[in-house]
Formats: structure tokens, C-alpha cells, sequence
């Protein structure tokens, strides 16, 4: 019954694709609207990769793209021999993992715990109200984190009163909380939204298999494990190949927004590194570099996460 | 069917072109022929309203308006490499921290063969400081446009860093003499002991600092003003040999980190100083529970002082004055520097964008004409300020209390306030150019509780508080040329590290259970970021500073 079976006796039927005038003229507006999205994409996603010539210059605005002194590879040394830069490849792997791994089971866990909510209305008012954190734009949401873990917010009074500490923590001056902080307001925010999908993926799955589920004896525990999961796999497998490629994309926003001196040597990522050097400091070299590092260290992430799913004859994007 | 075709091409090449053009060109003469400008600065301001009247009578007189903006929630080089990225540019920038990219970016229009045609800007400044204003091109690209004192100096309020204090606890405490850090810190400690709340029950702070990003200094460069040094910002120069010493290295330094060691050890310094964002410092000393805190007047107190007297607890005396503070007893204080400085790292510029430089120049130049910059700083006649019999401006309790509303300056009030202005006295000879430095004007908007405050050390104004001091010589200030530093020499590069690593480390020093290890630590990571290149790059900016300004002697 899984998608992915499906789709392999697809594979092996598939005809031969031949190509005429006739079928191109039946198929104009299709085509016309290809063209449209294969230009804007050209524009915009392939043009602006001009840009990594940067890297391999020493770029001066002034002397604009072409006119740069080339030098090679002395960007990437310059890179790779900056400690900072060292850092914040650690922190935004760090990151990157924690943050996958705790929203993507918290999401997964969320959805089939709200799948068994007999009440449709109890539901829908906690579906609803869950995937709205996620409406609301970084600067909200770590201006409501920053309130609630200072030393008189909510969650200081809290630990106070229940005597489970004596004295306030000043959460954002110790680097041992700043990565659960930021996997935890990722949840916060996330967990509601991520969960639709799986929802909808739920709702898909075959009621008559929950019925012969039942006949066999089993209780809500045992569907769960044997039909609800094994339904879903699919999906799940198809959004961790996604986010193995996004590992590096741990955040730019909610880093730089928290972070502070104090923290500075945990919470930098390597996209508030490229805004400090490239844009702040004005090497555009330099910064393009680190970005370059970013997308071939993400397509090399996904190219593995693919090819484990191949192998594993599961769901795959390629 | 044709038709159809052709419809569809032209939607389909519209749509290809519509994504080319994203930007379009500007207007920049309105219907009423009133040319209107952009300009960007790169510092937090307060946007005024689109049919804002003083703007608009200044429009109508010179036959142009400046649309402003300002930074919000970005630094100043992340707003300004974002610019150079792009490449568009408003017609009017000041940079600030980052005007030096915006050279090197080929950004800025060279103003030295205009300035002859505009004699209120030529007049400016002087020969000499024109030269100084020059960048290694031989070219001038920016006015500096604050500090520039016309006639007669009238300062009376200490724009600038020191240790502030509320008049509160200097009252409780007698009005004592408060010279040293330690009398300082141990007034502190003493009002606390007697007094841990506010009336309201709120609890009193000690002493805070504010640490968020560029605005550290309030953390980072008190060592230079105790040791009896003035804001040279990123160093102290010897004025005897003329050489650059490094503060951060300083024994004066490390007794001062030393000193906040201890009282935050002792719980006086608020744990969140490390934490807190400018937003919520502000906020925090809204309250009026902060007894005390090193900061720059203008960071703070025009935001503050509005929001104390909107609550009445400036008469309970929350406001601050400042206080001489040296380390030592015995040290002559330069926190206050009379005369101006000029800061020739940064300035009002001319882009390359602009369409019209001489018209964007003719603004600034009647910008500072006498009865235009009355019209930016006192306001319309009758209006903001009445004119008694001797032709003396002043104005009326209800005309203060309006100019202190943000509605009211939004929809009326346009200073302009980062073009060109005058300080000192206005060409008539009597009136100070700004309200706040108009003799008895000044005294009389002061509240009850200043004023005692004041009487009681036999001082009329802020300045009076520290004593004042002639510029130290014709380098000052450095930091104008620290600010300007990019990466692209190793002294930058040092600069720019040594940033990074007092960010990380200050805060620790002065958290620390052992000062004297991580001081060490401190002292080691800092040596790491090979400070001497750039302690040489100072020195040798100092030197040329030197030998220009030997020209005009």
C-alpha cells in the first residue's frame, strides 16, 4: 500500500517519451508556462550564481565584477585558517542537527497524538492554535523568548517559586543553554505547522486497514506502531531527505536576534558570519566563500542522505 | 486565434521584462516644482510625518524637501554593505561607523570643486579643518556636520560619556564630592543598603551597563577618561611625546574591571547588563530604578528624560547629572572637551546616485542660513518660541512641554538634524542657535530636582559639573579614524578581532569567581589578535595628522 512501491512499478512502465511538432502544438500552453518558470528560474537562481566569481577575486565594488584582481584560491585559505570560521561551522552543524532531530520527532509525535483526539473540536482548536506561533515573524518570537527567560520572566519566577532554584539564571550569559534555547523556540514555533503534513498524510492511509487492525486485536498503542507509522514512512522519509539539505540553514534570525557577546562563541552561524565579513566589513570575497562552503557542504549532505534512502529502497527526491 | 497569440507574447515578454526592471527611477521634482531628495542615515532617528509643517515652510523658502530614513534594528556597515551590494544609494548619506566603505565603494561625489559656489557651507568650517576632512585621494566627500560652534560657545549640557548618577542619591548622601570610582561605587552601595526600593516598591539597581554590540563602549572605554584622558575613543594618545598607548592593557583598566569584578560579585551590577538589548536598557532606565551607569548623553537621555517626566519621577529625583571620576584622587577629568571636536570619519555625503548635486548642495547651503536653522532647532515663531523686547528668544512652559511630545515634533518639528547645524551663538549675537543652550532657557527647563542638585555644588549647567577642557591638540579625536578602518589593512583586521574578543571576554572578566585568572585568559586571547598592527597604523595616522596640521601653523 506504500507510496513507494507504487511509484517503482510506475518507473518500470514508464513509456518511451517521443518528441513531435503535432504533440508540441497540443501541448502549446503548457509549454509557453515551462518557458515562463524556466526563465524566472534562469534569473534567478542561476544568473545570481554569477556572483560566486567573487569568491575567487579580491572584489572591490569599485572596480565591479569584472575589472577584480583574481587570486584564486587565498579567499578560501584566508577562510579555513579564521578560527572564528572553524566555530561557525561547528555551531551551525550543532544547530543544524539539534534543531532537525527535536522538531522533526516533536512534530511527528504531535501529529499522531493529535490523530487521537476522539473530540473533533478539541482538535481542531489545538491544531489551530498550535501552527499559529508560526505565523509570527523571528523578532516576535525571540522578543517573547528573551521576556520570558530574563531574570524576572516567567520562567525564572516559575523555578524560583517552586524552589527548584535559589537564585535567578541569566539564561543568555551561559553558552551551555543557548543551543537547547534556540531547538526549543524552533518547537515552539514550528511543531504545529510541520505537523499538518503528517496530518494529512494520516488521513490518507486506508481506514480499512485501522478496521482489520482492530479485528486483530489490536489496541490504540499497537495501531499506532503498525499502521499509523508504517503509513506515514514515506512521507517522513521524503521531509528528512529535505532538511538534511537545509542541516546547514540553521538559522540566521533567531541566532543573531539572542545572541550576545557573552555567547558569541556558541551562537555565531555561518550566515551571521558571512553578514559580518561580507556585508559589515565590506569583503564580499570573503563572505562569498563562506557561502559558497554552505551550498556544496548542503547539495554533498544531500546527495548522501539520497543515496542511503536508495539503498534502503525507501522514498527518495532523485 | 492570432490575436491570441499576440496577447499572449506580449503578456509573456511584459512579464520578462517587469522582472528586470525592479527598481525604477526616481521623481525628484514634486508638482508644486519643490525637488525632493532621499537621504539615508545610518544611525537609530525618529522618522517625522509626510506633511510635517516646519518641512514644509522650509520647503516653500528653499524649493526642496529631503525625505529621510533611518537605521532600524540593522548596524550601521550591515545597512550601509547592504547598500554597496546593491548599488543604489539615496542622494544625501551619512554612513557613520561605515563612511569608509562607502569611499572605497567609489559611492560618494567629490565635494571640493563645488564648495566655492556655496559660500554658507565654505564658510563652514576653516581652511585647516577642510583639510582634514580630505581622504588619501586628496579629495572631500563628506561634512561633518555636528560640533561646529558658531560665535560665542554656549555649551551647557555634557553630550558625552561619563558616570551618571541620580540626583536622588547625591541628595540622600549631603551632595558630597564624588571624584574617584571607589567614592563612587561605595555612594552606591551605601543608598542601596539604605534604600532597596523605590517608593512604588520597585527595586533599586546599583549600577547597570549596557553592552549590546557597538554600543559596549559604555563597558569597554572608561579605563581612557579614568586615567584623565580625553574621547580619543579607541586609544590614548601621550599629548607630551605623541604616542598612541593601548587602554585596554592599562593598569588604570584593569583596576577598573577589577572594580566591577567586585561589585558585581557583591550583587550592586544588574546580572542582565550583559544580556539586555538597548530596548530593554532604555526601558530599564525609564523606570527611574537605575541609581547609576557610564553612557553617552546622547544614547541616552533624550529618550529617557521625556519618559521620567511623563511619570513625575523626575521631580522624585530620577534624573542624571554626571560626575568627575578618575581612578585616583589627584587626576585632572577630560570627560567634557570644549570647542567641538571634528570627526572626520564620517559626514553628510552626496552619492553617486544623485541626479542633482548642485541642487542638493544649494539645500544644505540654505539649510544654514540664520533664519532657516532658527526655523530647524527653536521652530516657527509665536508658535514654538515667543521674541521679548531685547529681541531674546525664549519659550513658554506650555512651548517646552510641546517640543518634548513625539507627536507634536513628528508633525511639526523638522531640524534636519544630521545636516550641517550650528552650535554657539546665531548671527544676531545674543540668541544661542539651540533652545537648550539659551542662558535662564536652560536653567528654567531643568527640573526642581536638578536644579537643587546643581545649587548645591554651585554649578549652572551639566558641564559646570565636570569642568571642561580645551581640545588636547590638532590629532583629537582618533576615533575618527578607527571608525573608518576596514578590513582591508591587517591594523583593520586586528581592530576588527580585538572587537570580537573585548565583547566575549569583558563581560566574563567582570562575571568572573577568579578576576585574576580570567583576566589572564582575557589578556592572552587578546594578544592573540596581534594589537600592535593596528596600535601602528594609529600611531602612524597620528603622525600624519601631525604633519598636516603643522601646514596651518
Amino acid at each position: 500500500m506504500s507510496f513507494g512501491t507504487k511509484r517503482k512499478k510506475a518507473a518500470v512502465a514508464e513509456p518511451k517519451i517521443r518528441f513531435s511538432w503535432k504533440e508540441a502544438k497540443r501541448q502549446k500552453a503548457l509549454l509557453i508556462w515551462s518557458a515562463v518558470i524556466l526563465i524566472y528560474g534562469i534569473i534567478f537562481y542561476y544568473l545570481p550564481l554569477g556572483g560566486w566569481l567573487m569568491a575567487f577575486q579580491n572584489y572591490r565594488p569599485i572596480d565591479g565584477l569584472f575589472h577584480s584582481e583574481f587570486v584564486g584560491l587565498q579567499k578560501f585559505q584566508q577562510l579555513f585558517s579564521d578560527a572564528t570560521f572553524l566555530r561557525v561551522i561547528r555551531n551551525t552543524l550543532a544547530m543544524g542537527v539539534l534543531n532537525l532531530v527535536v522538531t522533526f520527532v516533536a512534530a511527528i509525535v504531535f501529529a499522531i497524538l493529535l490523530n487521537e483526539v476522539r473530540n473533533s473540536f478539541g482538535k481542531k482548536t489545538v491544531q489551530t492554535i498550535s501552527y499559529l506561533p508560526h505565523f509570527l515573524s523571528w523578532i516576535i518570537v525571540t522578543g517573547i523568548i528573551h521576556d520570558a527567560l530574563s531574570g524576572t520572566g516567567i520562567i525564572n519566577e516559575l523555578l524560583v517559586n517552586l524552589n527548584i532554584i535559589d537564585q535567578p539564571i541569566n539564561f543568555f550569559a551561559h553558552k551551555q543553554y543557548f543551543w537547547p534555547i534556540v531547538a526549543f523556540a524552533n518547537v515552539w514555533k514550528e511543531t504545529g505547522w510541520n505537523a499538518i503534513i503528517y496530518l494529512a498524510a494520516i488521513t490518507s492511509i486506508d481506514p480499512s486497514l485501522y478496521e482489520a487492525a482492530s479485528i486483530d486485536g489490536a489496541g490504540r498503542w499497537a495501531k499506532i506502531k503498525n499502521v499509523t507509522l508504517p503509513g506515514i514512512r514515506p512521507t517522513i522519509m521524503i521531509l528528512l531527505l529535505m532538511n538534511v539539505g537545509n542541516v546547514l540553514n540553521a538559522g540566521f534570525e533567531i541566532q543573531y536576534l539572542l545572541g550576545n557577546g557573552l555567547v558569541q562563541s556558541v551562537s555565531q552561524t555561518i550566515d551571521i558570519y558571512v553578514l559580518n565579513w561580507g556585508i559589515s566589513q565590506g569583503d564580499f570575497s570573503l563572505g562569498t566563500a563562506a557561502g559558497i562552503f554552505k551550498s556544496v557542504v548542503s547539495i554533498v549532505l544531500i546527495v548522501i542522505a539520497n543515496q542511503i534512502a536508495k539503498k534502503n529502497g525507501d522514498e527518495r527526491l532523485f | 486565434m492570432k490575436v491570441k497569440r499576440v496577447t499572449g507574447m506580449l503578456l509573456a515578454s511584459a512579464l520578462v521584462v517587469s522582472l528586470f526592471t525592479g527598481c525604477g527611477g526616481k521623481s525628484s521634482e514634486n508638482e508644486d516644482g519643490i525637488k525632493e531628495f532621499t537621504a539615508f542615515f545610518a544611525v537609530p532617528g525618529a522618522e517625522i510625518n509626510d506633511d510635517n509643517e516646519i518641512q514644509q515652510i522650509i520647503a516653500e523658502k528653499t524649493g526642496a524637501k529631503v525625505d529621510e530614513t533611518w537605521l532600524t534594528g540593522q548596524t550601521a556597515s550591515e545597512a550601509v554593505g547592504t547598500l554597496i551590494a546593491g548599488g543604489e544609494y539615496p542622494d544625501f548619506i551619512d554612513g557613520g561607523d561605515a563612511m569608509g566603505q562607502l569611499y572605497e565603494a567609489g559611492a560618494l561625489v567629490p565635494l571640493d570643486e563645488y564648495l566655492d559656489d556655496y559660500p554658507n557651507i565654505k564658510a563652514y568650517y576653516s581652511e585647516e579643518e577642510w583639510n582634514k576632512l580630505r581622504q588619501d585621494d586628496g579629495h572631500i566627500y563628506w561634512i561633518q556636520q555636528f560640533q561646529n560652534i558658531k560665535g560665542e560657545e554656549k555649551a551647557t549640557t555634557h553630550n558625552d560619556e561619563a558616570f551618571w548618577i541620580q540626583t536622588r542619591v547625591l541628595e540622600w548622601a549631603g551632595y558630597p564630592e564624588i571624584n574617584t570610582l571607589d567614592e563612587y561605587f561605595d555612594l552606591l552601595e551605601d543608598y542601596i543598603a539604605a534604600n532597596p526600593t523605590m517608593e512604588d516598591g520597585t527595586e533599586n539597581i546599583a549600577y547597570t551597563i549596557l553592552c549590546e554590540d557597538w554600543r559596549y563602549y559604555c563597558l569597554e572605554n572608561p579605563p581612557q577618561f579614568l586615567a584623565g584622558y580625553p574621547n580619543d575613543g579607541s586609544v590614548i594618545v601621550d599629548p607630551d611625546e605623541l604616542k598612541i598607548i593601548d587602554y585596554n592593557t592599562t593598569d588604570t583598566a584593569k583596576r577598573y574591571f577589577q572594580k566591577l569584578n567586585e561589585e558585581y560579585q557583591k550583587g550592586f551590577v544588574d546580572p542582565e547588563s550583559f544580556t539586555q538589548t538597548y530596548d530593554e536598557y532604555i526601558a530599564k532606565l525609564s523606570t527611574g530604578r537605575v541609581l547609576g551607569m557610564v553612557d553617552q548623553w546622547w544614547n541616552f537621555a533624550y529618550s529617557v528624560n521625556d519618559s521620567l517626566k511623563q511619570q513625575g519621577l523626575d521631580e522624585k529625583g530620577c534624573s542624571y547629572v554626571p560626575l568627575p571620576i578618575t581612578i585616583d584622587e589627584g587626576i585632572k577629568n577630560q570627560w567634557h572637551t570644549s570647542g567641538g571636536a571634528l570627526n572626520v570619519g564620517s559626514g553628510l555625503a552626496i552619492t553617486t546616485s544623485c541626479e542633482d548635486v548642485e541642487g542638493a548642495l544649494q539645500f544644505v547651503d540654505d539649510l544654514l542660513s540664520q533664519d532657516i536653522h532658527n526655523l530647524r532647532f527653536w521652530g516657527e515663531e509665536g508658535v514654538d518660541y515667543e521674541v521679548d523686547e531685547n529681541g531674546l528668544f525664549y519659550r513658554t512652559e506650555e512651548q517646552r512641554t510641546q517640543a518634548a511630545d513625539t507627536a507634536y515634533k513628528a508633525s511639526h518639528l523638522c531640524t534636519y538634524s544630521y545636516f550641517p547645524s550650528y552650535k554657539g551663538t546665531s548671527d544676531d549675537g545674543i540668541n544661542a542657535n539651540w533652545p537648550d543652550e539659551q542662558p535662564g532657557e536652560f536653567f528654567d527647563s531643568l527640573n526642581s530636582s536638578v536644579q537643587k542638585c546643581f545649587e548645591a555644588y554651585g554649578v549652572k549647567t551639566y558641564v559646570e559639573m565636570l569642568g571642561t577642557n580645551e581640545a588636547p591638540g590638532s590629532w583629537y579625536p582618533m576615533y575618527s579614524f578607527s571608525n573608518a578602518m576596514t578590513t582591508s589593512t591587517p591594523g583593520g583586521v586586528a581592530w576588527t578581532k580585538m572587537g570580537e574578543i573585548k565583547h566575549e571576554y569583558l563581560p566574563r572578566v567582570v562575571m568572573a569567581d577568579d578576576f585574576e585568572g580570567e583576566w589572564n585568559t582575557y589578556m592572552k586571547a587578546y594578544d592573540g589578535c596581534d594589537p600592535q598592527s593596528f596600535l601602528d597604523e594609529m600611531q602612524e595616522e597620528l603622525d600624519r595628522r601631525m604633519e598636516e596640521a603643522a601646514k596651518f601653523e
